[in-house]
């Protein structure tokens, strides 16, 4: 994408004034989105993005510039302005850059630029005619589709210069349900680090019927009674329980400011030992996977908590400056308009030994939360957030009841350490996960779980 | 290459293609930003970004296409993208190329004064707010965010129909969120300033703002499970608002996600309720004189005195109600085909202040806080439940903080129980769609979950 000797060129141009460190993120991506309502294509769009990203650091001083403009002068140019953050005298660094070619663990078979648009459009059309049939009770259906072909060349002066290609592919279905003036709404997003083959390897009409399942038993449901009880979340999305009360406070963005609950305590029981959760960005075409992370280094497997007890962060190189420790593959960044910092990639807990069936029939009142919609997190304090798409009561060992409108909400050191039941059963969800460096592609997964006591806010006093 | 020239060649290449109508539009923008942690700058970022978005009739159907790279080779890939995305259209819906309007106002959201601060004195700002928020209160124990940033944009619209059209425009914000600790317990707050005035923004103003804030959620609890009497602050319901403003759209009544279709001059909130859009309005960040589609943009009132006068509409979404485009064509980026969002919106401010509004409380909430509005709401039913945090009021007073709760209830709902309305009209972050504000509110009643 950009000649080694201009990269050189560059990152030499970047260190004139003392930087100890920099990098070269060169970005190009296709990217195309189908969004289809009522059965009918809506809107269409494709395009190229396409940029460069300049990073210098002077010890833990971080100087971040972009430009869409690839040219040599311009180039230069963003550099020299870069470099003009940082006031200080050219440090005698070598620049030795070695292209190191990458094992590519994401075989991609048909890359989705070569699939014509009918082809997507046909998919999306049978998604829309499973749901929309589902029930006369489904009133709308949205699908909208998405793919993107993102190729990036990081190059830095440590000798780091890799290309990697991530082919990402989602469709999401969003159903309405509408009864006596009223509306609820389901929904169901797949998605993989895959080509246009993740069609013929999940059935796309399964995930349209259950997305118009969850909106016909919500619009049915009555609302969820408040006030704090056992939680049961099911398997896959549910995941985003960790993603949220714990995930964001393990990664390094706030653990080396110390602004995380979990900053000081490797080695420490933080939660139940029952528990063991893992970010893993190297599993084969899994949505928030990709051979190397955003600053080059090869994505690994991370235990974060084993058997209760904390065994690491997820860390990219300037907070692993901070830290004193080095970089765990998890930098991640959006685009080439964000400095990267650690991220999540597919993060999930560990397979546990009960079986689902077991853990709704020793509950004897709470809630069972199916689907879960998504959340948010104070790192700092560990308040976390989400929202429960499709919930049920249980009631003495069995499911009563579907009941709507349930937010849960507590803090992510207590949770942990309140999971008494952990199931055999895990599965992963695709989501797309908003922080400093931007909103990118992650997983979450878990078996099915239960939280001993956790605040449910609904709207009905039980 | 010169981007009059690039718009020739696209506009006559697309031509050849068979393309009837078309249109370029160029955002280009220059960024800064700085974060400062612990007396250094943590980060520094400069950029200069450009994007290209082009569209143009084929076949009857709208297809679109964007680029970030102005050169020979993007002409060609833009003009495939946009016949192919065309090609598999199969709305109904009438997309069209608009004529330039019969008049557009003069908006001003340029401030040349802005450029006239060094980033030295951007820098020196930005690092004494985190001293000041040090020295406020021996309890912060760290100052997690403290960012400054400005963004300088220009577009041009320009079509086939000839349309020419620029607009330029600039903006600064500050944002601080600091840590407080007592014992074990640990708490946030945080504030921002938005404005392209840089003699508004003031460091002592904004520590102090983020810093009370954490400290009087120091030794906050849960309350108990009820309904109670709440008070929305100005920026928590501007924040409620922001995320239903997809009710408001005619794309989505049209296409049945939104609960006010057929609600058009009835009655939907409280008589005292006014919400306004104004794409004039001084200082406001989303002010404009044209909108998406190069369509004049208008003020309105889209509710008046608790009754809906208009959804906010488009031309291919006003041609459908055979009414008249209400100029809320939106691009959320060059990226994005044209959809729908308000300019500067807001709920009209009433006349009661901050203190009456508490007074008039003899048991009830004051929320300041509300987390998870991406998730805990859903547009279409008007349902939220969401985390927040606040005091409680009793006999009039602020009692205690009140934290790990949710508020749960219908804003379809609360438009109707909006009791009161304070003088205190605050304007939250822009998210992307629109700039929108409030005053705080009194609502008769939510149900509030806890221990």
């Amino acid at each position: 994408m950009l000649s080694k000797a201009l990269i050189e060129d560059v990152l030499n141009e970047a260190l004139s004034t003392g930087g100890d460190f920099a990098e070269v993120f060169v970005e190009d991506k296709l990217n195309t989105g189908l969004l289809m309502i009522g059965g009918k294509i809506e809107s269409t769009m494709s395009g190229r993005d396409f940029g460069v990203g300049i990073r210098i650091f002077k010890g833990t001083n971080s100087v971040y510039a972009y430009t869409n403009k690839a040219t040599r002068d311009n180039l230069l140019d963003v550099a020299r302005k870069a470099a003009a953050a940082i006031n200080g005298e050219r440090k005698d660094i070598v620049i030795n850059l070695m292209k190191n070619d990458i094992v590519n663990n994401h075989k991609i078979v048909i890359p989705v630029g070569n699939v014509e648009k009918l082809k997507k459009v046909d998919l999306m059309r049978r998604a829309y005619n499973v749901a929309k049939n589902y029930d006369d009770v489904i009133s709308q259906v949205t699908v909208r589709y998405g793919d993107s072909e993102q190729n990036v060349l990081i190059a830095n002066t440590e000798g780091v210069f890799v290309e990697d290609k991530r082919v990402r592919t989602r469709t999401m279905i969003q159903t309405i349900a509408s009864k006596d003036g009223e509306m609820q709404s389901g929904f169901y997003g797949p998605g993989a680090h895959m080509g246009f083959e993740f069609y013929d390897k999940i059935n796309i009409e399964e995930y349209a019927k259950e997305a118009a399942r969850i909106a016909k038993t919500m619009i049915d449901a009555e609302y969820c009674p408040s006030g704090k009880m056992p939680v049961i979340i099911d398997n896959g999305f549910g995941g985003v329980i960790f993603h949220e009360a714990c995930g964001h406070g393990l990664e390094a963005t706030s653990v080396a400011k110390g602004t995380s609950v979990f900053a000081g305590k490797i080695g420490e029981k933080v939660a139940s030992e029952l528990v063991t959760a893992i970010d893993d960005g190297t599993i084969p075409n899994e949505w928030g996977s990709q051979n190397i992370d955003d600053e080059g280094t090869p994505t690994r497997k991370n235990v974060l908590i084993e058997n209760g007890i904390l065994k690491g962060y997820m860390i990219d190189k300037l907070n692993g400056r901070r830290m004193g420790m080095d970089s765990t593959g998890s930098a991640r960044r959006q685009s080439y308009k964000y400095a990267p910092t650690s991220r999540m990639t597919n993060t999930y807990i560990a397979n546990g030994e009960s079986t689902k069936e077991e853990i709704i029939a020793n509950t004897e009142y709470g809630l069972y939360a199916k689907y879960m919609g998504g959340g948010s997190v104070n790192p700092a304090t560990g308040e976390f957030n989400f929202s429960v798409m499709e919930g049920y009561i249980v009631r003495n060992g069995k499911i009563e009841k579907p009941v709507r409108g349930a937010t849960l909400i507590g803090k992510g050191l207590e949770v942990l350490k309140k999971i008494d039941m952990v199931g055999n059963n895990l599965d992963l969800g695709q989501g797309m996960c908003g922080s400093v460096s931007g909103t990118v592609a992650a997983n979450v997964g878990q078996p099915t779980i239960r939280v001993s006591s956790m605040t449910v806010g609904g709207r009905k006093g039980e | 290459m010169d981007r009059r020239e690039f718009m020739k060649k696209l506009f006559e290449k697309g031509k050849q293609a068979g393309m009837k109508e078309m249109e370029i539009y160029f955002q280009d923008s220059d960024n800064f930003d700085i974060k400062v942690f612990k007396g250094e700058i943590d980060n520094y970022s400069i950029s200069n970004e450009i994007g290209v978005s082009f569209r143009g009739l084929y076949n009857g159907k709208m297809g679109y296409s964007y680029t970030e790279k102005i050169d020979e080779t993007s002409i060609d890939i833009l003009i495939k993208e946009a016949v192919e995305n065309a090609s598999v259209i199969d709305s109904d819906d009438e997309e069209n190329i608009q004529p330039p309007s019969e008049n557009y106002k003069e908006v001003n959201n340029y401030n040349n004064s802005l450029n006239k601060v060094t980033p030295e004195e951007k820098i020196n700002f930005i690092k004494s707010v985190e001293k000041e928020a040090f020295k406020l209160d021996n309890r912060v124990i760290s100052v997690q965010h403290c960012i400054f940033g400005e963004e300088s944009a220009h577009t041009m619209l320009v079509n086939t129909k000839e349309l020419d059209l620029e607009e330029k425009s600039n903006i600064a914000y500050a944002y601080v969120s600091v840590m407080v600790k007592e014992g074990e317990d640990v708490k946030t707050g945080g504030s921002y300033i938005i404005s392209n005035d840089f003699s508004k923004f003031d460091a002592k103003k904004l520590a102090k703002e983020a810093v009370d804030e954490a400290v009087s959620m120091l030794g906050a609890k849960s309350i108990e499970s009820n309904e109670y009497p709440i008070v929305l602050r100005n920026d928590v319901a501007a924040n409620l608002l922001e995320a239903f403003v997809p009710i408001f759209s005619a794309e989505n009544v049209q296409k049945d996600l939104s609960l006010l279709k057929g609600k058009i001059d009835k009655q939907i909130g409280n008589s005292i309720i006014t919400v306004v859009d104004d794409p004039f309005m001084k200082n406001g960040v989303a002010s404009a004189s044209f909108d998406g589609e190069g369509v004049s943009t208008k003020y309105k009132k889209v509710i008046d005195k608790g009754i809906l006068k208009t959804y906010l509409h488009n031309t291919k979404t006003a041609k459908k109600d055979g009414v008249e485009s209400t100029g809320n064509a939106y691009k959320p980026s060059y990226k994005s085909p044209v959809s729908i969002a308000p300019t500067n919106m807001y709920i009209e401010k009433g006349n009661i202040t901050f203190n009456e509004i508490i007074e008039s409380i003899d048991k009830g909430l004051l929320i300041i806080n509300i987390q998870g509005l991406h998730a805990g709401l859903n547009t279409v039913s008007g349902d939220f439940s969401l985390s927040a945090y606040g005091y409680l009021i009793e006999n009039g007073k602020i009692d205690r903080p009140v934290n790990q709760i949710t508020i749960a209830g219908n804003f379809f709902e609360l438009l109707k129980d909006i009791e009161m309305i304070g003088d205190d009209l605050r304007f939250t972050l822009p998210g992307g769609s629109g700039y929108i504000g409030s005053p705080t509110l009194k609502i008769k009643k939510l149900a509030v979950s806890g221990d």
